[in-house]
């Protein structure tokens, strides 16, 4: 079912331009150490010594990083996941598990101060802060629109959910999109139960998914472009770079937290 | 023990517990929702250890109702959807 495509009021549009921006482009990095700067930089724009930002991720090597909420037993084959060297790491937002290997996804983080959602549901804001990107992907000829709660859609199929946490003073949004997948390693890695499709009308989590690269011609790279493109259209913002400091960090933050199995076992 | 429940159009609950003389112990509630603060997650469990197995829907959604602070935000699910995942465990 197609809804609406502004599920929040459009009025708030007009907040792109309120604020600073700055955009970070894609940098290989650890799952842990992904992980970890968005909670770093998550931080920085609680406390004012960020911009409002748009990082975009790239993954060094595989990995499930797993909702906060999620048990590890019941969302991860353990066993499979070392066979298939993919990392399992937790990240500080809810919501659900996410697969990924180097360059089957594009991933991106929205930090924002508070305000910038002021008066926005959960779903409203949710619809709100990937706006862009749907308008960028219909752009390109997707046929995309946003479904409540957390994801990105399109009439092949799933394409991508964001989660949010709003912690440390700021609001920290970040979604995944499936340029690729392999249903292999997702079947062989993930727990996907009937339970959890039961209100999709489907009956496996790999036939859910419409990668975009089923959708478009496009490298990923080019459609990273596009993204940036639009992004920059809306709000000006100007490039920037991980500062020395929140490198470091997040290197201790990683060393301590995520690659820790005190925190990644939390909820075993 | 193990029950699932996805509220429809939300998000899954997954409750893992055992049953030892009666009472629910070792209560663990995840899943893909959200939930602010996070914190509100221990809260959860809290109330719904040392419940009697046999408590019943209504008995136990009103303790998990009373147990969840009122600015905490449970967003994809409800303290129904915790319920209805523990009866479904025990069923």
């Amino acid at each position: 079912m197609r809804p609406a495509l502004d599920i929040y009021p459009p009025v708030v549009d007009s907040r792109w331009t309120e604020l600073e921006w700055e955009l970070i482009r894609e940098i290989p990095e650890t799952p842990a150490m992904n992980v970890a700067l968005d909670e770093v930089m998550t931080k920085a724009v609680g406390r004012n010594e960020r911009k409002a930002t748009l990082r975009f991720w790239a993954w060094a090597n595989n990995a499930v990083i797993l909702g906060r909420f999620q048990s590890v037993r019941n969302e991860v084959q353990i066993e499979n996941a070392r066979k298939h060297n993919v990392d399992i790491v937790r990240r500080v937002s809810g919501g659900g598990a996410m697969l990924t290997q180097p360059d089957a996804a594009i991933t991106y983080s929205l930090y924002v101060p508070p305000s910038f959602v002021r008066d926005l549901s959960f779903a409203e804001s949710y619809a709100f802060l990937d706006s862009w990107v749907v308008s960028a992907l219909r752009d390109l000829g997707v046929d995309a629109w946003y479904q409540p709660l957390n994801d990105i859609t399109s009439s092949e199929g799933k394409i991508g959910g964001a989660a949010q946490a709003r912690r440390f003073g700021a609001v920290l949004h970040h979604t995944m999109i499936a340029y690729d997948m392999s249903p292999e390693l997702f079947s062989n890695v993930l727990r996907v139960g009937q339970e959890k499709l039961s209100d999709k009308g489907l009956t496996s989590a790999v036939k859910r998914v419409g990668p975009l690269r089923r959708q478009t011609d496009l490298p990923r790279t080019d459609i990273v472009e596009a993204m940036i493109q639009k992004f920059v259209g809306l709000t000006s913002a100007v490039e920037g770079t991980i500062t020395p400091e929140e490198r470091a960090e997040a290197e201790e933050l990683t060393r301590e937290k995520f690659t820790n199995d005190e925190w990644t076992y939390i909820l075993p | 023990m193990h029950g699932e429940y996805k509220t429809p159009g939300g998000k899954l609950v997954v409750v893992d517990f055992d049953v030892e003389d009666g009472r629910l112990r070792n209560v663990m509630v995840t899943g893909d929702f959200f939930l602010y603060p996070e914190e509100t997650l221990d809260r959860i469990n809290a109330a719904l250890e040392g419940m009697p197995a046999d408590a019943g829907a209504e008995v136990m959604l009103e303790q998990l109702a009373s147990a969840i602070p009122e600015d905490a935000s449970l967003v994809g699910f409800s303290p129904e959807a915790v319920v209805t995942a523990v009866q479904r465990g025990l069923s």
